[in-house]
């Protein structure tokens, strides 16, 4: 523990008197303060709030990953390359102590810089409470290509061709499509779908409900949602996105308390995605206590990329180990776009097959990284959920970097000078 | 079991450094048995690049021997325990530039388990001992030669180690303090320290030093006892190394 604090306490001088951590920081507020007059919004108020929470945050959490990505790649590689690690191996001291200490060091340097973002983010933006997401409880995507899978296969209106691309191409372009499913809800109708454990004791709620049809169709939309004693109705939509408060109401209704519904009040047809379209939110708390949240998330995610360069560094020389770290990010911010907007038509031809079986194996790997971003929930006001933090401290801040530092440990242990 | 063995022993032991595809590129070491005893002053001697810093890497662990046995107080050389023994001072002296005086030597005090109280007396102490005080709160990098040197010899006492390494101690130091290190070198061993050096200065290491050893080419060509040697090292040495041909500066200059 004392030497591991030494490595710390080392590491830590080095990028604060190199100024690297002075740079960041400066860079960090200079961003936070500049970017409203850099990147354009759509005008209105409430769309230069939400573009500021995204990218504000987001620009800086790129920044800081990128930084302390090379510089923990650096870090004890270039010790190496200058020899000067030998000195510190000579000691009585554990190796992975000595790539831990690193990455802790560099892992609360970017969490320093984040939680100056964040503090700045919170003090310009005067936000209401953020709320508790909550979807229909259905199959989920995957359960329902799994049941699918069997029919597509007996279909005999399905051409041969697409039969013969593996089991895990199909099952993937199935999940895709559930994810879109259409519902229908004719005039004059009712849609019910079933919320799970909902915790609104007392909370203020509302519906949010997500329009992918065109405006002519959306500004005819009337209708009552409903939820437990609370109803909301809705006429005269504008926006693609909007969120019907709901009340209480004097006549308490049948039927499954559990059970959202939506009645179909106007002369359209009314179609959404049940999936991605329809959320139930519940006031949870505020603002602050959510950028707080996401800081956490982002700073574990940060301490993930930083172990894992520490761990290039101290098994590869210093440009090595900085280069590959950098195709890994380029990787993971890119990856999930490649794999989205190649599916697996073009998996005939052997060369983009194995690219795409590459950018998905590793997509795997760096998911945790690359796909959640807390930043997103952030902007759109919904709660970082406790799992999610709890997740994120865990996994990327705890387990997987001590794992990294024990893998460094056995490098350093084969690779001293 | 460790008298016996020694507190550095090294059994037919060999270093072959590789390229990328792993071809051998150079013989560093061959076949090198060495043995060093309990308080002993002993001199590694040898020509420019005949294997001396990869002989004391390979007894530090800090490398892997292709060939033959590294033991370091009769236990491998890179276990903790026999770390926690030694001090080392390396050819050139590797500082972390960002560092004051002051925190390396609190640093390395850190590594070898010293207390804070402990750290400092030493710290202060070791200071003294190398005469920079006076410039203890700055940075290491904007240090002289001859001033980095004196830090990283501080740096490898600071644990009061039993077993004191020094790949060349003297290499950039001035007329005084390389009579200072030859006399510290001195007053340790009267102390009991155990001392393996390696140095150009032949004179200086007949005067401080026990026994002697003189590779070539990575083999051992000579070893001795230094005490009862009767002519001079430097004698010896010419004779197991050869004169070399020398600089052809006139050939260059014609
Ligand atoms: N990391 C390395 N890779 C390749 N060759 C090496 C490496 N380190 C040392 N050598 C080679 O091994 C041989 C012995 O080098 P070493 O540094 O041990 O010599 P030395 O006796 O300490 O010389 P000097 O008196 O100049 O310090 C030299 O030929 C050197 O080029
Ligand atoms: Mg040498």
């Amino acid at each position: 523990m004392k030497k591991f604090l030494e490595i710390l306490v080392l590491e830590s001088k080095r990028l604060v008197r190199t100024g690297t951590a002075g740079m960041l920081a400066s860079a960090a507020v200079a961003w936070m303060f500049a970017m409203p007059y850099l990147v354009r919004s759509d005008g209105t108020a409430s769309g230069a709030t939400e573009m500021y929470m995204k990218y504000s945050l987001g620009g800086v959490f790129a920044l800081v990953t990128v930084a302390l990505a090379a510089s923990a790649a650096g870090s004890i590689s270039a010790e190496r390359d200058e020899k000067r690690l030998q000195l510190t191996l000579a000691r009585p001291v554990r190796f992975f102590v000595v790539a831990l200490g690193r990455m802790a060091a560099i892992s609360l340097c970017g969490a320093a810089v984040l939680a100056l973002a964040t503090a700045i983010l919170v003090a310009k933006i005067d936000s209401r409470p953020c709320s508790r997401v909550y979807s229909p409880k259905m199959e989920s995507p995957r359960e329902e290509a799994l049941r699918l899978y069997d029919s597509v296969m007996q279909d005999p209106g399905i051409d041969a061709e697409i039969k013969k691309a593996p089991k895990d191409a199909i099952l993937r372009v199935l999940e895709q499509k559930a994810w879109d499913n259409y519902q229908t809800i004719p005039k004059g109708r009712d849609a019910a779908w079933k919320m799970g454990d909902v915790d609104a004791k007392g909370r203020l709620m509302s519906v949010r409900l997500r329009f992918t049809n065109n405006f002519d169709t959306r500004e005819k939309v009337v209708g009552v949602f409903r939820y437990g004693g609370f109803s909301g109705s809705i006429s005269n939509v504008t926006q693609a996105v909007v969120a019907v408060p709901l009340d209480s109401q004097e006549v308490l209704p049948e039927g499954d308390p559990s059970v959202l519904t939506f009645s179909n009040r106007g002369e359209n047809t009314l179609m959404l995605r049940p999936r991605r379209d329809i959320k139930l939110l519940v006031e949870a708390d505020s603002f602050a206590m959510n950028a707080v949240r996401a800081w956490i998330v982002l700073s574990s995610m940060l301490a993930l990329v930083v172990a894992f360069a520490v761990f290039l560094g101290s098994a590869l020389g210093k440009a090595v180990a900085i280069f590959t770290v950098m195709s890994f990010l380029a990787v993971t911010e890119m990856g999930p776009s490649v794999v989205e907007q190649y599916p697996d038509a073009l998996e005939t031809d052997t060369r983009d097959r194995i690219s795409l079986m590459v950018t998905r194996a590793v997509g795997k790997v760096t998911r945790p990284v690359g796909s959640f971003t807390p930043l997103e929930s952030l902007a759109a006001n919904d709660m970082v959920e406790f799992g999610e933090v709890a997740r994120a401290v865990g996994e990327d801040m705890v387990v997987l970097p001590l794992l990294l530092a024990f893998l460094s440990g056995l490098a350093l242990s084969f690779k001293k000078v | 079991m460790e008298q016996s063995e020694g507190v550095i022993a090294l059994k037919g032991v060999s270093k072959v450094f590789r390229d990328f595809w792993l071809r051998p590129t150079v013989k560093a070491v061959e076949g090198l048995d060495l043995s060093v005893a309990k308080g002993e002053v002993f001199a590694l001697l040898g020509p420019n690049g005949s294997g001396k810093s990869t002989t004391i890497k390979m007894i530090l662990g800090l490398m892997a021997p292709s060939g033959g046995e590294v033991r370091l107080f009769g236990r491998k050389p890179d276990s903790a325990v026999a770390r926690s023994r030694l001090g080392y001072l390396p050819e050139l002296s590797y500082l972390h530039p960002y560092l004051t005086a002051r925190e390396t030597l609190m640093y390395y005090a850190g590594l070898c388990n010293l207390d804070r109280r402990t750290a400092k007396e030493r710290t202060a102490q070791l200071l003294a001992m190398v005469g920079l005080e006076s410039v203890a709160g700055r940075p290491v990098g904007g240090f002289s030669k001859g001033m980095a040197r004196r830090i990283a010899l501080a740096c490898s006492l600071i644990g009061k180690p039993e077993l004191l390494i020094l790949d060349e101690p003297t290499s950039g130091l001035d007329p005084v303090s390389t009579s200072e290190v030859k006399s510290l070198v001195k007053t340790l061993s009267a102390g009991g320290m155990t001392i393996l050096m390696t140095s150009h200065l032949l004179g200086d290491a007949q005067d401080v030093c026990d026994r002697y050893a003189i590779l070539n080419f990575g083999r051992k060509v000579a070893e001795g006892d230094l005490k009862t040697l009767g002519t001079s090292l430097q004698d010896v040495f010419l004779s197991k190394v050869g004169v070399g041909r020398g600089f052809d500066v006139a050939g260059f200059l014609k």
